[in-house]
């Protein structure tokens, strides 16, 4: 057999990056953990599942649709989103999940010697893609478990061209209010693009939290991130979308990848986004969780970091890898805050109330 | 020959005994151009001598071998590596050419002379067959002056910082001052080693800097394997018993750490200091002494990502020792028996031996397995009683089926399990320690 020398094929910014290791199907961890029921309260899905509109579209699917291509460009659901948020079509790219725009963006406007800038402790995509494309990750240190705005234009370069920020901040529920993020998009002043991921938009109900959309009439640098994958709960039929100015997107188009969207996430998501009933529902379950778990957390002695969205951290008495698996013992899944540099934390997605005190009594035991 | 970095350089050349001068010449200049003392290139040069004349003897054709030469900051490396299949894989085992009986034998062997010559010796396998053949040389540095150690009062405010050169060193004395025993790294007798074992990259760490600029504390750690990290310390100097400085260290290391691809974080000379709640214990190791003392030193250890459950390959012997282990430390695996159904196997194994000289200990990994095995320990066991080694460790992988069958050989030979490191290998990896005398 002949040998490939891979060393020398690999660039140096692959040979440092690991892959990320999804965590297996259901029947397998349960079969490994010896649980008999699994709560997934991990990856911040909706317990409720998708919109009812969503759900009929998914249910009456023709198979045979199946062979034909779909819109390359998730035509119909641009519109419709352009509609609804008095923008133009051209101005939403969707993609694969917010994941893959992401991966748009970056390669739209980074090259050799480039840099991005983002949260040390946020959505680690930004900083994965960045790093696997060759590009420098500067990873600003939260402060009050927030973007530090102040900081991160302190690592402003030339060389710089995306600044990330996630608002709210995944795990940390922190948010910068409008005035904060205008005062931030005055201050970059259209040299870099200022990346707003909101994918947790929909879960927010403060009135000083800023609609991104709404400023990129204003700020032509500004590109606003959404999923359908949260509030939604299609994060298995994988969508979501970004928004920005007309020629920025169109910039960024050219780096998009076609028909990288299924027919079926297209026509579910639009049957969603009309949907204020189901966001409704979904705030209150959120609304009603967080009060079970903040006053159970509070009789166990244990901080918690909670703000908005539909998650919230905790910190835990002993390692949270070690807390993840005794918790699995119980058939209770968390996400781990290690990796996210908060260590001996868990994120915890708030769900049903079964689920909830499932987490509750697991938790219990394994502290006891 | 070609340079690839500023801090490496390698040859390639057939493995015939007209080149030997050549591959010491390049080793020893090499060396010297990657700032090794001419003294310490001049042992590396001798122990390329012995590895290139072997290689040249148990070659079965005319083959290259790269030979590859690196700085690490505190040390120079050379790799020597070739293709397996054109050498006798059974000569690797050091033991090869021994008799015990025959001091004259003893002194022939190659593979051992070099082990000597230099600070860590290890033979392994890379995917695609090559084995490398790895020599480490330390530079000489001056044991820690006698200086006036500066006094640290508790800190009521600090930060925690990647240190330079100078304060490295004063932590190292500081170190040195503060702490005794095992739970230093011997490094630390060499300030000036520590700050190159940290500007080399082998080592990474983070102090507790005042803002007058003292050191208040710090912790180092390193690569320990693949995928394993391990750290020293948190040490503190003076603070008060309920400052946040152990725990801002050990978060900060741990922030450090999660942004590798380790999986584990491994502390087995813990300092009073460490936050035990951040850990596990893993086990206990016993390390044996010159004198017929010992001591026994307690393994903590942490997963830094979620455990999302595995297979492990284990023999019949093994698994009750497993089952409790993997039970203790809620480890989600399955455990697949590894059983002799008659089936033909090699007649010969091949070890591995890591020398650690510094450590006085020696730690062996199976090449190939083979029917060999208990004759095979032993003579290594006889050996490491020669060199006056008294800490032998065996790693076997339980991601590797076929080095389940060295279980009944190692135990038979007074090695016992001791601990299981997750995910340290192809799978977790079990440690045998040797309690039988030498």
């Amino acid at each position: 057999m002949k040998t490939v020398s891979l060393q020398n094929l690999i660039p140096e910014y692959i040979k440092q990056f690991e892959a990320y290791i999804p965590s297996k199907p259901d029947d397998v961890l349960k079969d490994l953990f010896g649980c008999r029921h699994l709560f997934r309260l991990n990856n911040n899905e909706n317990p409720l599942g998708p919109t009812a509109a969503a759900q009929a579209v998914i249910r009456e699917f023709p198979p045979p649709r199946a062979s034909v291509y779909p819109s390359g460009d998730a035509f119909h659901l641009r519109c419709r989103l352009a509609e609804k948020l008095g923008l133009h079509p051209d101005q939403i790219l969707v993609g694969n999940g917010a994941n893959e725009v992401i991966t748009f963006v970056i390669k739209a406007f980074c090259q050799e010697g480039d840099n991005i800038i983002t949260a040390d402790k946020t959505f680690a995509v930004y900083e994965w893609v960045a790093e696997f494309s060759g590009f420098q990750a500067r990873l600003v240190p939260l402060k009050d478990f927030m973007f530090d705005d102040e900081a991160m234009l302190g690592q402003i370069d030339e060389k710089t061209k995306i600044i990330f920020i996630c608002n709210p901040n995944n795990p940390t529920g922190t948010y910068w209010n409008e005035e904060r993020l205008r005062h931030f998009l005055d201050t970059v002043n259209g040299r870099q693009i200022v990346v707003v991921d909101e994918a947790y938009f929909e879960f927010v109900e403060e009135d000083d939290f800023p609609d991104g959309i709404r400023l990129i009439k204003e700020y032509p640098n500004l590109v606003v991130f959404r999923t359908f994958s949260k509030m939604y709960a299609l994060a298995g039929l994988r969508i979501g979308y970004l928004a920005g100015d007309l020629e920025v997107v169109d910039i960024i188009r050219r780096t998009c990848v076609v028909y990288s969207v299924n027919v079926l996430a297209q026509e579910a998501a639009l049957a969603s986004v009309d949907d204020q009933e189901h966001i409704t529902k979904t705030r209150k379950l959120v609304s009603e969780g967080r009060r079970l778990i903040t006053r159970e957390l509070d009789n166990l002695g244990l901080p918690v970091v909670s703000g908005q969205g539909n998650y919230m951290m905790i910190k835990l008495p002993m390692s949270d890898t070690l807390a993840y698996r005794r918790l699995m013992s119980y058939g209770v899944m968390v996400r781990t805050m290690t990796g996210f540099r908060f260590p001996n934390y868990i994120r915890l997605t708030i769900s049903i109330r079964q689920a909830m005190e499932a987490f509750v009594e697991a938790l219990s035991k394994i502290l006891n | 020959m070609s340079k690839k970095t500023e801090n490496s350089a390698y040859i390639r050349l057939f493995a015939t005994a007209a080149f030997t001068p050549l591959a010491m010449a390049f080793v020893e200049k090499a060396a010297v151009g990657l700032k090794l003392g001419q003294t310490e290139a001049m042992s590396l040069t001798l122990a390329t001598e012995e590895i290139f004349s072997y290689l040249c003897r148990i070659a079965t054709s005319d083959q290259p071998v790269e030979i590859h030469c690196s700085s690490g900051g505190y040390y120079v490396r050379a790799d020597f590596l070739f293709p397996s299949d054109d050498f006798n894989m059974r000569a690797f085992n050091l033991t090869a050419t021994v008799s015990f009986d025959d001091e004259a034998s003893l002194e022939e062997m190659g593979l051992l002379i070099a082990s000597r010559a230099v600070e860590r010796f290890y033979i392994s396998e890379e995917k695609g067959k090559r084995l490398r053949l790895s020599l480490i040389k330390e530079k000489a540095y001056p044991e820690t002056i006698t200086a006036e150690i500066p006094e640290v009062k508790p800190f009521r405010d600090f930060s925690i910082r990647r240190p330079d050169s100078d304060a490295l060193k004063l932590f190292a004395l500081l170190v040195k001052h503060h702490y005794q025993g095992q739970i230093i790294p011997c490094s630390f007798n060499y300030p000036g080693k520590v700050a190159d074992m940290v500007d080399g990259g082998e080592y990474q760490a983070v102090l507790a800097i005042s803002p007058g600029g003292e050191v208040g504390g710090g912790i180092i750690w390193r690569w320990a394997g693949l995928k394993t990290m391990e750290c020293f310390g948190p040490y503190t100097f003076n603070q008060a018993p309920d400052s946040p400085m152990s725990n801002n260290l050990l978060d900060a290391c741990l922030g450090y750490i999660a942004r590798t691809h380790a999986v584990g974080l491994i502390n087995r000379f813990p300092t009073n200091d460490l936050p035990v709640k951040y850990f596990e214990t893993l086990g206990a190791l016993t390390i044996f002494g010159s004198r017929e003392q010992s001591s026994s030193v307690t393994a903590y250890f942490r997963q830094m990502q979620e455990d999302a459950g595995t297979s492990v390959w284990s023999s019949p012997e093994l698994e009750q020792f497993l089952q409790g282990e993997y039970g203790r430390l809620f480890l989600p695996r399955k455990i697949l028996p590894v059983m002799d159904h008659g089936e033909m196997k090699a007649p010969f194994s091949v070890l591995s031996a890591e020398f650690d000289r510094s450590q006085d200990m020696v730690t062996l990994r199976a090449i190939r397995a083979g029917t060999d095995a208990y004759r095979n320990l032993s003579g290594h066991m006889s050996l490491f009683s020669r060199e006056s080694i008294h800490n032998v460790f065996f790693e076997m992988d339980l991601g590797l089926p076929w080095q389940a069958e060295f279980t009944p050989a190692l135990l038979k030979s007074a090695f016992k399990p001791m601990l299981v490191l997750p995910y340290a290998g192809q799978g977790d990896i079990i440690v045998f320690q040797l309690f039988r005398k030498l």
